[in-house]
């Protein structure tokens, strides 16, 4: 907290140093506009305040709900078991509530996808496919691909990558009169770039390597071996051999050989690893009623 | 020359002295500090997340730790981090300040126990101006209404022999 201050401190010297004539609250109405002198030197001068972490928790949330919609849309309903979605949210939330955003509420949802895949929508529901649970083996690799997608949430990448979207310049807060006539419409493609970013382009490859790492203390953290995301990532390389599956997390993601490669340098952080938490007769028998992996 | 020289070594090894007292944060929920390094210890006292920690001594998987008022005790090493966690923005204004964050964390709580009782109405009026089908509806509103404990989070580590409930 005592950095933000500190952050602010520093943004608002510069800005008073460029704009003495104006009064603080032209000066923090400008702030608001992306393209104004006093944005362009705030982003210059620190990340700390971006426009991501100026929206309120309840916008983010009706973001990454409205997301959800979609989501389902397109890769399909959840799957029908209670039993298995109770199981993945008892592996999420152990592993959000490690994280380094440990205070809001995460719902896990298992999606039935032939696609594997994992995603996260803005202020915490996360979703992985029937597929990509399909081809792990024990709790230690579920864990580590939901802290992934913790760790996106509580660094909001996907609201960041969308940061000069046109609705958010604007729009402080959200509510259910935004969502009608053209700030309705904004929002809504703001959802639909949003997809693109997730589904599609992929996020930034910097953001993905982050919440690589941040997988790794989370899991570590919690009790689960951290090299569970090492092992998910060496499966689907040999997936990816085989096809090119669109929409995948490989094809979403940077090379999984340099992410890899990447995480084990990370790896020396944890040399007592190897004697963390595995679990997967518990992941067998919750996941596939005691089936092995496919 | 030499005396000037090392009051600026004794002046550099205590300011080195002085910075070295190791901070740690704490970043899960539910921490608490325990009289000694199990689980099982008596609690001295509760640790909300981003309570500033000063490390007394520490290597393993707990850590002797004392507070900003001074109590001492022990800290499972996972539920603390060398960096603070991610702070919360509040409301519509809480542009800049901090004093929304703790009723923010508060309704996200709150939020978290809610039962089925249909969607918000931003969302709700965003999948009426989308179309959005009827069952997905339904699926979102099943998926927020699902509940987890901390409780239950505890019980299932403890089952599963996790951090500090490993033998």
């Amino acid at each position: 907290m005592r950095r933000r201050y500190l952050s602010l401190l520093l943004v608002l010297t510069c800005l008073a140093s460029v704009e003495a004539r104006a009064g603080w609250q032209d000066t923090l109405q400008n702030l608001m506009n992306p393209e104004s002198k006093e944005s362009k030197i705030l982003s210059g001068a620190t990340q700390v305040v971006s426009s991501s972490q100026e929206m309120s928790y309840e916008s983010e949330r009706t973001i990454g709900e409205s997301l959800a919609l979609e989501s389902m849309q397109r890769f399909g309903e959840p799957v029908n078991s209670e039993a298995l979605q109770r199981y993945v949210n008892l592996v999420g939330n152990a592993v959000a509530g490690n994280s380094r955003r440990s205070t809001i509420p995460y719902q896990f949802v298992v999606l039935d996808s032939k696609v594997q895949n994992a995603f996260a929508a803005p202020g915490g529901v996360i979703f992985i496919s029937r597929a990509l649970l399909d081809i792990l083996e024990n709790e230690a690799e579920l864990a580590a691909v939901l802290a992934h997608e913790v760790g996106h949430v509580a660094e909001k990448h996907a609201l960041k990558s969308i940061r000069r979207a046109q609705f958010l310049q604007g729009v402080g807060t959200i509510s259910a009169a935004t969502m009608k006539g053209s700030d309705g419409k904004k929002f809504e493609s703001m959802i639909g770039d949003m997809q693109a970013t997730l589904f599609d382009k992929g996020l930034d490859k910097g953001m993905e390597y982050e919440a690589d790492l941040a997988a790794l203390e989370t899991t570590y953290r919690t009790g689960y071996d951290p090299s569970a995301m090492v092992s998910v990532l060496q499966k689907l390389k040999k997936l990816q051999d085989g096809q090119a599956g669109n929409g995948s997390w490989f094809s979403t993601h940077p090379p999984l050989d340099e992410r890899i490669a990447r995480l084990n340098a990370g790896m020396e952080k944890y040399p007592d690893r190897a004697s963390l938490a595995k679990l997967p007769g518990r992941f067998v028998k919750s996941v596939r009623g005691g089936k092995a992996a496919k | 020359m030499r005396k000037t020289a090392m009051a600026l070594l004794l002046l550099a090894l205590s300011a080195s002295a002085a910075a070295g007292a190791e901070k740690r944060w704490v970043v899960s929920e539910g921490t608490a500090l325990k009289a000694e390094q199990s689980v099982s210890a008596a609690s001295v006292t509760e640790l909300p997340v981003g309570a500033e920690l000063t490390l007394v001594e520490g290597a393993g998987r707990w850590l002797k730790v004392q507070t900003s008022d001074g109590k001492e005790g022990w800290v499972y090493a996972g539920r603390v981090s060398d960096t603070a966690p991610v702070a919360e923005v509040g409301g519509g204004e809480g542009l800049f300040g901090d004093s929304l964050q703790k009723s923010q964390i508060t309704t996200a709580k709150a939020d978290s126990a809610r039962s089925i009782r249909g969607l918000s109405p931003e969302v709700a009026q965003y999948a009426k101006q989308r179309g959005t089908p009827e069952n997905l509806k339904k699926e979102l509103d099943r998926i927020l209404s699902r509940k987890v404990s901390d409780k239950d989070i505890k019980a299932f580590l403890k089952e599963g022999k996790i951090g500090e409930y490993a033998q």
